[in-house]
């Protein structure tokens, strides 16, 4: 098969902001590619924090085949949340890629950055700061074992890492987080399963 | 589906629509192989502007394999539940630890892969544009390699509770 390329179609197109009057094909081109790739990453990244929140939407309890708000207790049978995941990633995600589409491509690339770097930093934070509790302080640091205490570090690096890209790499690599954040969730939602199921 | 159950039995009805799931699953393996392998292919330079990309359409069925992909999510999604209590419970119980956590796992790769299907759809938009090759191929690597793995863990769970098993 033989075809042309577009190579003249630069993926700078995709933040050119519409000049005046009706929006142009090329700008609602842009427009669904950002808000497709928003999408992908949104949802990727969501997905992996809702499961290992384990927050979903709704519970399924297949036994019973009711339908219950929020996360649920086993009643009848087991209770399914995996259903739930996914309709709050897919909705989370969607109003995200919306908001993409409105905000200037600089603006999301450097967003995309923080939240990238925010999801790879606070866990990091919550294990350094469990390793520390156990191996290595000297006094009651329980307190330390705390979500809220790891987004403390973990928000400062985001921010300096944020900082410090440039803004040409943090373009050049914005449609690479496309294939990133879905690798690493699996490789954090696989890791999650050694205990229960691999290692048993 | 009680309607469905007083024509035909729960398990013979159950055992159709994982049957349909198979065959949604083989054709659209077929597919995204196929694609994958022709976006894996090195470019030959032809004369002039033209590029010979492969000897298969590729960009023809992208519609056609994000559609598919979605139809088998939400078949599995609707399986799943008689997994869930049917064969799950059982497997565990014989201790195939393996197995439940590859299925586990097949969740969410099948998930994910969900994720990335309207930036696939975007990437095989006509025309399409050379910027957007690398990330093209590698969307669509993934998605092969999803369903790859969907299938064959499925297929392990099928052979412990399943069509003719």
């Amino acid at each position: 098969m033989t075809q042309t390329l577009d190579v003249g179609e630069g993926f700078s197109r995709l933040d050119s902001s519409p000049a005046t009057g009706a929006p142009t094909s090329t700008q609602t081109r842009a427009k669904s590619g950002t808000f497709a790739i928003t999408f992908g990453i949104a949802f990727a990244l969501l997905y992996t924090v809702y499961e290992r929140l384990n927050w979903p939407l709704f519970t399924y309890h297949p036994v019973l085949g009711n339908l219950d708000f929020w996360r649920q207790p086993a009643g009848v049978g087991p209770p399914m949340f995996w259903y739930g995941w996914i309709v709050l990633a897919a909705v989370s995600a969607f109003v995200v890629a919306c908001i993409a589409t409105l905000i200037p491509g600089q603006w999301l690339r450097r967003a995309t950055v923080f939240c990238c770097a925010l999801a790879a930093f606070w866990p990091a934070a919550l294990t350094g700061l469990r390793i520390f509790i156990v191996d290595w302080a000297t006094f009651d640091a329980d307190f330390l074992n705390s979500v809220w205490v790891a987004a403390i570090p973990a928000f400062v690096g985001t921010a300096v890492v944020t900082y410090y890209v440039p803004a040409r790499l943090a373009e050049r690599v914005w449609t690479s987080w496309l294939l990133i954040v879905p690798i690493g969730g699996l490789v954090v939602l696989g890791y999650s399963l050694l205990q229960p199921w691999f290692l048993r | 589906m009680n309607i469905i159950f007083s024509i035909i039995r729960e398990d013979t009805f159950w055992k159709i629509l994982l049957f349909v799931h198979f065959l949604l699953a083989v054709s659209l393996l077929a597919a995204v192989t196929l694609q994958a392998v022709a976006v894996l292919m090195p470019a030959r330079q032809m004369a002039g502007n033209f590029i010979d990309r492969s000897p298969v359409p590729a960009a023809s069925y992208a519609a056609l394999i994000a559609v598919v992909y979605v139809l088998q999510a939400l078949m599995g999604a609707w399986i799943y539940i008689k997994y869930r209590t049917y064969v799950r419970i059982p497997m565990e119980q014989l201790r195939h630890f393996w197995t439940v956590g590859s299925f586990e796992l097949k969740e969410h790769v099948v998930t994910m892969g969900m994720g990335l299907l309207p930036a696939y759809w975007y990437f095989w938009r006509q025309p399409l544009s050379a910027e957007h090759d690398g990330v093209r191929r590698w969307v669509t690597v993934f998605l092969a390699l999803s369903v790859w793995y969907a299938f064959l863990v499925g297929h392990v769970a099928n052979d412990f509770r399943g069509v003719g098993s």
